[in-house]
């Protein structure tokens, strides 16, 4: 049985400040998704504070030369690690092929210079704050300085989108800080993937030697508990998961704080008027298709409840033209995606033999499908499902709105006007145009705040 | 009932009824099982739907049982909503899709809350039990007054083996409520029925379990995460549960000195850990020390132990106590009639109208191992094949080991399965993180404990 299983299990390596560790020490995950990792040495973990961070005063122009060089490594993979990382991930992910593959040409996007820039101009205001001390006159009419002083950060990153590690990665490279990147066990090899290519165009430099990308199992106290101090860090940054945030509040006190992306779900808001003719309703089911199917509807931006304007035979008949598109292949989704899982399908099929009050579009074998209720189900749907729910006018869904609503997509656009406010008050963090849920843009407000804002440590000469 | 499904079961009466090998009942089960399914899945909706999405037309082999086994989330699959706001009729609907006999003619007129739902279809000959899950949403499971007669007669002839048999003659305490809709209070009452000297049987309390009052933990939940529940409700709900606790507490001293002053006779006690841990600490105020109870009593301990505090070693502490007295103990869940029994080689062994399927981690693989290969680790699943009422296929979420050798080390015939039963850990406990979330992650404090 062991020898069945051994052909399963992949080889992760670590990167510790610039180097790639190798070594098949340790062994986790379940028997389907087996793999080993080299043992961790924790003193190597940390960078002691005696001593100022390696890229600490490097300028922030030689910074993002470095990262637009790993983009186009990335892109260009010339020892083919990339490849070989993408493979490993096909092996132990969630996620099917050909998503992990579109999400890994990808990439390479996130490490544009305009982009970077936008994100130092947007969140500090301009690379001076980063590079040196920035003038500031006070009422009291006091001339004092500010600065983004570097960080020390643990990142518990999100493994359910491989450009989470990248966003990571650039975002602590600007702030200039030392990283430490917990690597989650659904997307075991992209964090290093990116911190070898990072190595690799600057080998030995301040900035490569500012991060390390280790595994551990989550929660692992052994571990955490030694690492998770004030003496290392400043601050956690904690990805979604309750257990993630319940484990990592234990360690949270004077000195070691929290950077929240908490778990979050996203909706869709569609008005009357995507039934005035055929062409415009079809045009509304494929925007709300393409939000609804994002990562196969892995993420937290993926839209899983969608709030209808119309009657119930209306509604249905929105249903009827959403379910077959949901099964569209996409850049972010696959045409069939995992078979619903067990208790889900239970639940599903369940309101299948509740007609008229429930009614059920499409199979449960990953193809897309579709629950009309009256309100929404206890569930979350998951895996390609679409919860569609009728309202007499969209606001009345603002009611379902709360602080782990991310995204609401609406239709038409100018609906936005008028909810927006409501929307925010409920707790929403983002209102987009429907079909627009995936493009989040490096540089905007995330989860309710600006990141590279939180991530630095803000410093006063006065 | 088919001929030979109801030998299966009718052979839990003979002397032989764990001590049979597995060559003979292989045949007999997968007939009785390929029966049973021709049957119900003309009954049950829920069944037929599997069936069709499996492409599953007939039993021929065990593994064409695979796909037609529930989890347990499907007798909690119905909208909560319908609860909420009292849709008696559309939550009989819902039965109906899991149910052989049709419960949707029960009248509800003037029914007020779950509670009142299920009284009406108990008296109706549909013998509901409930469970909670630690979300408050229940699960409601049909069966029929013949099931629970069936059920009687496997405990009749589980409890105690292989050391005793109950012969209603002996002080019985049972450390839970005397009457409620759920499995523990169910079997509590076929034991106190079967042990019991009439007029000497005690449980911990009269006061009803009512599900209505259990499932309140879900509506606070819900009303939180809709940002609707006030901090006085909170506290509220809080003062009321902790008063309740402070209730069953004062009960349990009550009962523990009657306990205590039976302890030289053969009894029959069952509670959880830490229920036996107090009797403990009182026994110790009254100077009683350990082993001091009388070799023949039946003694059982049980439950969950989380959210609970208990000391370390409080497993070997309950030992010490009660030393030699015959520690009872079954392996069986709430979906389950057929309980399996702890033998002397402290292993479970599988009655013969229960077809025990071990299946892959994932639960879509059936674990078929060679004659006589070793133990084997794997996810239980089972076909009880007593129902009349529902469908006895479920997948459980227990890790067990069974060994397949041809003898269990008692000397009866195998398989058998390992004392050592844990749960596999559910989705989200892999340190998989994501970002999607819902808002049950923001719903904190009360709901903690």
């Amino acid at each position: 049985m062991n020898a069945r299983l051994d052909i399963h299990t992949v080889p992760l390596c670590h990167v510790i400040k610039g180097e790639t560790v190798h070594g098949a020490d340790l062994e986790f995950g379940p028997s389907n998704a087996r793999f080993t990792t080299p043992r961790l040495d924790l003193d190597r973990l940390v960078w002691l504070r005696a001593e100022p961070g390696p890229a600490f005063d490097t300028p922030l122009a030689e910074i993002m030369d470095i990262l637009v060089a790993t983009g186009a490594w990335l892109k260009a993979d010339p020892k083919g690690w990339v490849a070989e990382a993408l493979e490993f991930t096909v092996k132990t992910s969630p996620l099917p092929r050909d998503v992990l593959e579109r999400s890994y040409a990808s990439l390479s996007r996130l490490f544009s210079r305009r982009s970077m820039e936008f994100q130092v101009q947007q969140e500090l205001g301009g690379a001076d704050v980063l590079d040196s001390w920035r003038e500031i006159d006070t009422p009291a009419g006091r001339h004092v300085r500010i600065r983004a002083f570097p960080p020390r950060l643990i990142h518990i990153i999100a493994g359910n989108a491989p450009g989470v590690a990248a966003m990571t990665i650039v975002r602590g490279a600007l702030t200039k800080g030392v990283h430490l990147i917990k690597i989650p066990s659904n997307d075991l090899f992209t964090a290093t993937a990116i911190l070898r290519g990072l190595a690799e165009v600057a080998p030995g430099h301040p900035l490569s030697r500012s991060f390390s990308a280790a595994y551990w199992r989550g929660g692992d106290e052994s571990v955490e508990g030694r690492l998770f101090l004030p003496q290392f860090f400043d601050k956690l940054v904690a990805w979604g998961g309750e257990s993630t945030i319940r484990t990592a509040q234990k360690y949270i006190g004077p000195g070691f704080e929290l950077v929240s992306f908490d778990p979050k779900t996203s909706i869709s808001m569609l008005g009357h008027e995507i039934f005035s003719s055929p062409s415009l309703l079809a045009d509304a089911a494929e925007r709300a298709s393409i939000d609804a199917t994002l990562m196969n509807q892995q993420a937290c931006v993926s839209s899983r409840i969608q709030f209808v304007e119309g009657s119930i035979d209306e509604v249905d008949r929105y249903c009827e033209v959403l379910q077959p598109r949901l099964g569209l292949q996409r850049e972010t989704a696959s045409a069939i995606g995992r078979p619903v899982a067990g208790d889900l399908r239970d639940e599903v099929d369940a309101l299948r033999d509740m007609e008229p009050y429930y009614r059920v579009w499409g199979k449960c074998d990953g193809s897309g499908l579709v629950i009309r209720s009256e309100a929404p189900v206890d569930f979350q749907p998951d895996g390609k499902m679409v919860n569609v729910v009728p309202v007499k006018r969209l606001e009345d869904a603002v009611r379902y709105v709360n602080i782990a609503t991310q995204t609401i997509g609406v239709f038409p656009q100018e609906r936005k006007l008028i909810l927006r406010n409501a929307l925010a008050a409920a707790g929403a963090q983002r209102v987009v145009t429907l079909g627009g849920a995936g493009t989040m843009e490096a540089g905007l407000p995330h989860d309710g705040f600006l990141p590279l804002s939180r991530f630095v440590r803000w410093v006063n000469d006065e | 009932m088919t001929p030979i499904r109801r030998e299966l079961l009718d052979s839990i009466t003979h002397a032989d009824r764990y001590d049979r090998s597995p060559a003979e009942l292989r045949p007999l089960r997968l007939e009785a099982a390929r029966e049973l399914f021709k049957e119900r899945i003309e009954q049950i909706p829920v069944l037929r739907r599997r069936a069709q999405d499996s492409g599953v037309r007939e039993v021929r082999h065990f593994a064409d049982l695979v796909p037609l086994l529930f989890s347990h989330t499907v007798y909690k699959s119905y909208p909560v909503a319908l609860v909420e706001q009292g849709k008696w009729d559309r939550l009989l609907q819902w039965l109906r899709t899991l149910s052989v006999q049709d419960p949707t003619s029960v009248d509800m007129t003037g029914v007020e809350n779950i509670d009142g739902w299920i009284n009406r279809l108990r008296a109706a000959g549909h013998m509901i039990l409930a469970t909670s899950g630690s979300s408050g949403k229940c699960s409601f499971l049909n069966s029929t007054r013949g099931d629970l007669e069936m059920k009687t007669r496997h405990f009749a002839n589980m409890l105690g083996w292989p050391y005793l048999r109950p012969n209603a003659d002996r002080p019985v305490f049972m450390l839970g409520p005397s009457s409620g809709p759920n499995s523990a209070i169910e079997a509590a009452q076929i034991g106190a029925k079967l042990w019991g000297r009439p007029g000497d049987i005690h449980f911990l309390t009269d006061e009803p379990l009512q599900i209505a009052v259990v499932s309140q933990m879900a509506v606070i939940r819900k009303r939180m995460a809709e940002g609707l529940a006030t901090p006085g409700e909170i506290a509220d709900f809080e003062g009321r549960a902790a008063a309740q606790a402070a209730r069953m507490t004062a009960a349990l001293h009550a009962l523990t000195d009657k306990i205590l002053a039976s302890r030289h006779e053969p009894i029959v006690l069952s509670g959880l850990w830490s229920q036996h841990m107090a009797i403990i600490d009182r026994a110790r105020e009254l100077g009683i020390k350990d082993g001091d109870f009388h070799p023949r009593s039946h003694i059982s301990a049980g439950g969950g132990v989380k959210g609970v505090r208990l000391p370390d070693d409080y497993r070997e502490q309950v030992d010490r106590f009660y030393g030699g007295v015959i520690r009872g103990t079954g392996y069986g869940m709430t979906e389950q009639a057929q309980v399996l029994p702890r033998c002397d080689a402290k292993r479970y062994h599988v009655p013969p109208g229960l077809v025990m399927l071990l299946l892959d981690r994932a639960g879509e693989a059936l674990i078929e191992p060679e004659r006589g290969e070793g133990v084997v680790e794997g996810r239980f699943a089972f076909l009880d094949l007593l129902y009349e009422g529902r469908w006895g296929g479920l997948i459980s979420g227990d890790k067990v080991h069974v060994d397949f050798a041809e003898r269990c080390a008692c000397g009866r015939w195998g398989p058998s399965i390992l004392d050592d039963i844990t749960r596999y850990a559910q989705p989200g406990e892999d340190d998989h993180i994501g970002c999607a979330g819902t808002i049950d992650a923001y719903v904190r404090g009360a709901m903690n404990s």
